[in-house]
This record gives C-alpha cells, structure tokens and sequence, in this order.
C-alpha cells in the first residue's frame, strides 16, 4: 500500500550546516547533519483498548525537514508524535534518535534522557501557562532545568520572540493575547529548549486561516534560518504543497503515502489520499 | 420584656473573654497550618494509581466527612487515650480532632483542584523536561490553589466557628470561658451576645475577603470565556483582552 516508506531524498537545506552545536545541561550535543536521519521508528505498535491506532508503522525524519503528516481523525498522527515526543510509550517497535536507540522492548532506554530536550511539541490547545507572564513562561524550563541564569534567560526569551515577532509581548499575560499569538508564543517557548526537532500537533486547527498562515511562516523560517526539523500534523494543503520536504499520509493507523508534496499532491496512486485530498480542498 | 441589661458583666470580665478567644485563636491557626500542609500529601495518595492507596485515603476522608466533629473530638478526647493507654490533654485532643477533620475536607478540595488542571498543561511541562516536582510546583500547584481559594478560605472560616466545640472537653477558648462566666453570673444573654460579637469580628472580615475573591476569580473566568467581551464592557478596562 505504501508508496514509500523511506524518509527519501531530502530537497532544500539551506538552513545550517549541522543541526546542532549546542550541549545543553541536561544531555547531549546533537551530531546529526542536515539531511541526515534524525529520527527513525521501525515497527511502532500502538493500541487503546481493542482499537489499533499504529499498525508496524515505520517513519524517517531527517536533520532540517519539514514533515506535513496528513489524514483523518483517530487515523494515528497525534498518536505517532506524541510517541517520538516521549508522551506516550508504543506498546513494541524501536525507536532511533540522533543514531541512539531511545526506544526498544516496549520501553524508553537510558539514551532517550540524553537527547529528549532536542524534542519540542506544541499542542492544538493553547497550553501556555494562564498564571505566569509571557517572559516566565519562557524562562521557566531552562531557568528550573538547564540552570539558566536569569540575565541569560532573558536573553534567550527576547531572540525567542523576535523570531516569532512577539517582542512587544513579553510582559503580556496570555488572557491577554489573541490565538495566533499565543501559539507563537507557545512556538517560542518550546526554541527556549534549543530543540532540533519540533512536533506540531494540529497547531492551526483553531485559528483564522491568515492567522494560521502567520504561524505556519514561523515554522518554515526556523527551518530555513535555525535548521530545526519540523514534524506538523495539518490540514493546511497550501502550506504542504509549498514548504513541506515530505507529505507522510495516514490511513487506519497505518502510513500509506510518503512522499515528496509533489508526488503526493500530483502524482498519487492512493486512492484514499486522493479522495482525502478532494475532501480537504472542497 | 422586663429584663434589665448590666453590660458591668462584661467590660469586669472582658480579659477573661479576651484569654478564651486568644486560645480560640491559637488552636484555630494552628490547625489550619497544619491540615493546609498535611491535606497535601493526603490529596496525592487520594490521587493514587495504586489503589490501595486511594482507597485507603478516600477511607480516612469518607470517615471524618460523614461523621459529626462532636463525635470526632469525643473520640480522639475520651476514647483513643483508652486504646493507647495515654491520656492526651483536652488542647492537644481538640487540634488533634479538629486537624483529622479539616485535613479531610481541605484535602479534597486541593484534589478537585489538582484536576482541574487542563491535562495538557502538565503535557506542556514534560515537553519542557520539567520534573514531576517542578510541574506541580510551577504549574499545578499555584493554578490549582487559586481555583480552590473559596473553597479553602471557607473551610477555614468554618473552622474557625467550630471551634467551639472544644469548650464541651473542658478547652478554655472564647465558647468555655462566655459559659463559664454565665453559669456564674447568670447574665447569659449580655455574655453570649458579646461572645457572639468576638466570633463574627473575626470571621466577617474573613468572610468579606472570601466574597471579593470569588468576584475576581468570576470575573478572571468569564475574561477567559468571552475574550475580550466583558472586559471591552468592563469600566476600568485595565485588562485588554484582544479577539
């Protein structure tokens, strides 16, 4: 049924030359390339109850790429993400990050602690915390988990939020912001962590459609700028089609199209991703 | 009503009043101190994933919730010294009673309020790496107890009031010493009412503070719902909640 299953040729990386230089205090520097495998899941297994949300899914993310992964509801995307995030154990199969097995025998191995802080995920829901400004929410984790001082933290907050165009927010509550920037700011947290790998789980499903836009641009310019891999669950067929490296298509738990945009948009012999797509854009 | 007021009763024994509502006081700080910190742990183990644990807890708080506080503190006064042998006297038996109590009540109220938590919150701080502890600490905790500060400050308030019932083991607080000066002045009523008077002076400004509270988390909730709404109809408009 698959097309491919291979991460495939990756096309543009002009983002730089290694997807991570940075030690953090938590775990190691990240060796991978861009272009290079970053991510590697070999028969992930996955139920609730009777239901099979994964069935042997096996999934390559490269250094640097951005991967639009597609499909209806309760098909296994989130389930898949929130697998590679550390959120949700699969029930068998492997997983590989940065050439380090952090997932085997139905469990986390020793690795995973080494390298989770490069692995960032941002929700559907706005989940920035309602008690705290927009500066201590950013400068919480590093501060309590990578022993950040406060001036660095600071620092670190502003170049968070000028990437995101949210410097004028950095005093704001989040009661006090609109969608669209609260998932900026949501985006901007999580590159507090320096991650190398950051997982969108339906980010836009809530937003304007120009708001979503805004949004999906501050994904492909940390591509493009910080070279950080991004794995997005959407149904924003524009975005895929013009900035997607691969287009990973669900069906029934299963992956059953990975491609290029091209191939998947154009090109597709799946009967099920063509009917999806008519769906999508009608 | 032929009945004549000598309010000399009271200003000739009002030290003794002032000493009965000091005890009042102090068992009352105490045990709210300590129920505050101990329905902690008893809030976790009630939200256990081994259930012997929870059931055990939800025991202990079925128990002093669904019996009276009067039996409670006969029990722990009279009873428990006959199973272990040691008399307890009627101050430590009273905290003893009442923190049992308060802990069960204020224990589910820091439950409801740790579940109240939207799940992915605490989803957001394991993305973070945050610690189990730094999460409830940074992000539970805080949000939970604003939520729960009605609740809590109202137990607290009816804490207080309850507190008379120790009088009946023979504690020297404001109820035992108003009763003790009536039973040997025969002035009932003027005692009494001053009695009365000492406890509302403390817990209405309590009670106030409760009440304005409750407002301004009501208002902070219905900014969250209506975004921008009420507060775009709010006079101050300190607050601008953008669409």
């Amino acid at each position: 049924m698959s097309e491919t299953n291979a991460a495939g040729p990756s096309t543009t990386h002009p983002g730089p030359a290694r997807a991570s230089a940075t030690r953090t205090n938590t775990g190691r520097a990240i060796t991978a390339n861009i272009g290079d495998v970053l991510v590697s899941c070999r028969g992930l297994r996955k139920s609730f109850g009777d239901r099979e949300v994964m069935k042997s899914i096996d999934f390559d993310m490269r250094a640097g790429d951005i991967t639009v992964i597609i499909g209806r509801s309760g098909s296994g995307k989130s389930t898949l993400l929130r697998a590679i995030a550390g959120l949700t154990d699969p029930d068998d199969g492997e997983m590989v990050f940065d050439g380090e097995v952090v997932f085997a025998d139905a469990k986390r191995t020793p690795a995973w602690k080494q390298v989770d802080s490069h692995v960032g995920m941002i929700f559907q829901s706005y989940t920035l915390w309602p008690h705290m400004d927009v500066l201590k929410n950013l400068t919480l984790a590093p501060r309590k988990r990578l022993g950040m001082s406060e001036r660095e933290a600071l620092g670190r907050a502003e170049k968070a939020l000028a990437e995101v165009g949210m410097s004028d927010h950095i005093r704001s509550k989040p009661v006090q912001l609109s969608g669209g920037e609260r998932q900026r700011v949501a985006i901007a947290r999580a590159l507090m962590m320096q991650p190398k790998l950051l997982l969108c789980d339906e980010i836009t499903s809530a937003l304007d459609p120009p708001v979503a836009a805004e949004v999906l641009d501050v994904l492909r310019r940390l591509k493009e700028e910080e070279g950080i891999a991004v794995a997005l669950v959407t149904h924003d067929m524009a975005f895929a089609s013009k900035a997607a490296d691969r287009v990973v298509f669900f069906h029934e738990g299963e992956i059953a199209v990975n491609a290029t945009p091209d191939e998947a948009f154009n090109h597709t012999n799946d009967p099920e991703l063509k009917k999806f797509i008519e769906a999508v854009r009608f | 009503m032929n009945y004549q007021f000598d309010w000399s009763v009271v200003t000739s024994n009002f030290p003794r009043l002032l000493d009965g509502l000091l005890m009042t006081l102090e068992i009352a700080v105490v045990v709210i101190v300590l129920s505050m910190i101990l329905a902690i742990p008893v809030a976790f183990l009630r939200m256990s994933n081994i259930e012997v644990v929870r059931w055990l807890a939800q025991i202990y708080i079925e128990i002093f919730r669904c019996t009276p506080l009067l039996v409670q503190l006969f029990w722990v006064y009279y009873a428990l010294p006959t199973l272990t042998g040691i008399t307890i006297p009627g101050t430590i038996s009273a905290v003893i009673a009442l923190t049992l109590n308060l802990t069960a009540f204020m224990a589910e109220a820091y439950r409801s309020g740790f579940q109240a938590v939207p799940p992915e919150q605490v989803e957001a701080g394991k993305m973070l790496r945050l610690s189990r502890v730094q999460q409830m600490r940074y992000i539970i905790v805080p949000q939970a107890l604003k939520q729960q500060l009605p609740v809590i400050l109202s137990l607290n308030i009816s804490l207080f009031k309850d507190t008379a019932l120790v009088s009946t083991i023979a504690v020297a607080d404001l109820m035992f010493t108003a009763n003790k000066i009536s039973t040997e002045s025969y002035r009932a009523l003027e005692i009494l009412t001053v009695a009365a008077l000492m406890y509302f002076v403390i817990a209405f400004p309590a009670s106030l503070i409760l009440s304005k509270i409750e407002r301004n988390l009501m208002m902070g909730s219905s900014v969250r719902k209506k975004k921008g709404l009420a507060v775009q109809m709010m006079p101050s408009g300190k607050v601008k909640v953008k669409p």
